[in-house]
């Protein structure tokens, strides 16, 4: 068994909670976990986060941009943003994509708010995608 | 007659004032609670946050520009960080007098020192006084929000790597309890983690072993970690801030509504006072009326 900590800046989403099982959304690709594993320190991508309970309940939420550190004792992610699926609106996420990606075609984006907007893209898809993903 | 409809207009005006800073207060008082939650809402993550970076620097040599100091510091960029709003007591003009004091001690080793204001009073204050600032933010007074934190992190950032200034302080009120704030001046950049105090059961630094794997290179992390780093501390003194802002405020207005109450109550003293003058006049009049009709 291992512990999962989970922070974002404004909130504690997940403390120490017996897992296990966990997936993360590594920036090299998709990470699976389980106890056990030896210590790594990885960034993370926005994507998906998927985890299994001791008590076999599973759970998914929507991460942007972070870090997971793997440790003997548990793994501490540390994420910009952590959302879950009742919190997600689906309209204003579209209109918010929408609205970078006309952005993205129609303005000469210097290369820094180019990549900024790209992040925000893929934030946003990271979160509509957590509304399709089946456990 | 017209004495006492002054005064009983005087006593209306003066209670819906009462009522007004009242409400204030209590609003004051729910967005403080508000502000300290969210400030111990960051913990875990700076914590975490600042522990992993410790991971990191056990085996690998730390260095990146937003740490080494430069060799004379010469030209800094004072950051003040005030609110966009008023009514909250000394809140601001103790950063201000705090400021000027920094500037007339300070001024005279450095070969150039500049502005950036956060929140209007600032701006406005020091417009007044012809200080110019190379960047100013307003419109703060919403949430703050980790969002709105690294944004203006970024501009500190930039202008930091830029090369234009050796360090970068920010003036800000630090928040000590509900009723007391006290204006302080922190060196934001370069980072020194040294200061950061590891609390007992941070320094065991759980479970960390040498052949750590790493994905991507150490280096690239730490880049992005110590960026990361900086923006929590921003986020934690605006929180400070907002909090101290509130606190400033409700004791303000707590204040106030007193001030109130007493003033009332004086009004209404003298306004029972000359009522009761009025009627023992008249009652003599009518009574030596009487007298001369016997």
């Amino acid at each position: 068994m291992f512990k999962l900590n989970l922070v974002t800046p404004e909130k504690k989403v997940v403390m120490d909670q017996e897992l296990a099982e966990i997936t993360l959304p590594a920036f090299a690709g998709e990470l699976n976990i389980l106890p056990g594993h030896s210590p790594l320190l990885t960034t993370l991508a926005a994507g998906i986060l998927k985890y299994k309970l001791k008590s076999g309940e599973s759970k998914k939420m929507a991460l942007s941009w972070g870090y997971c550190q793997v440790s003997s004792e548990g793994v501490n992610v540390l994420a910009e943003i952590a959302v879950e699926s009742d919190e997600i609106d689906v309209k204003v996420i579209q209109e918010n994509l929408k609205g970078f990606e006309r952005k993205l075609i129609a303005e000469h984006l210097n290369d820094e708010d180019w990549s900024k907007a790209h992040h925000e893209i893929e934030r946003l898809k990271a979160e509509l995608n957590l509304l399709n993903v089946k456990h | 007659m017209a004495a006492l409809k002054e005064i009983r207009a005087r006593i209306e005006t003066t209670k819906n004032t009462q009522q007004i800073t009242k409400a204030m207060k209590l609003v004051s008082a729910a967005k403080l609670r508000k502000a300290q939650h969210q400030i111990v809402n960051m913990r875990p993550y700076a914590q975490t946050l600042l522990k992993i970076i410790a991971d990191i620097a056990v085996t690998q040599r730390v260095s990146h520009p937003l740490m080494t100091p430069h060799a004379e510091v010469k030209r800094v960029l004072v950051v003040v960080l005030t609110s966009d709003r008023g009514l909250c007591g000394g809140f601001n003009s103790q950063i201000h007098k705090f400021t000027d004091q920094w500037i007339k001690q300070n001024s005279s080793q450095y070969s150039k020192v500049d502005f950036m204001f956060i929140g209007r009073r600032a701006a406005d204050y020091f417009a007044r006084k012809g200080v110019r600032s190379v960047e100013t933010m307003l419109k703060l007074d919403k949430d703050v929000s980790y969002g709105l934190a690294s944004k203006v992190a970024e501009r500190m950032m930039k202008n930091y790597l830029s090369g234009a200034y050796d360090e970068v302080k920010l003036i800000y009120n630090e928040f000590k309890s509900a009723i007391s704030q006290r204006p302080v001046i922190e060196t934001l950049l370069p980072v020194d983690l040294s200061k950061q105090s590891f609390s007992a059961q941070d320094t065991k630094v759980a479970g960390f072993s040498l052949d750590m794997i790493f994905e991507p290179k150490p280096e690239q992390i730490i880049d992005q970690m110590l960026v990361k780093h900086f923006s929590v501390q921003v986020y934690r003194c605006m929180c400070e801030s907002v909090a101290a802002e509130h606190g400033a405020r409700m004791t303000a207005m707590e204040n106030a509504t007193n001030n109130a109450k007493e003033v009332v109550s004086k009004l209404t003293l003298s306004y029972n006072k000359l009522r009761q003058e009025k009627i023992t006049t008249e009652l003599t009049e009518i009574v030596s009326g009487a007298e001369a009709l016997k």
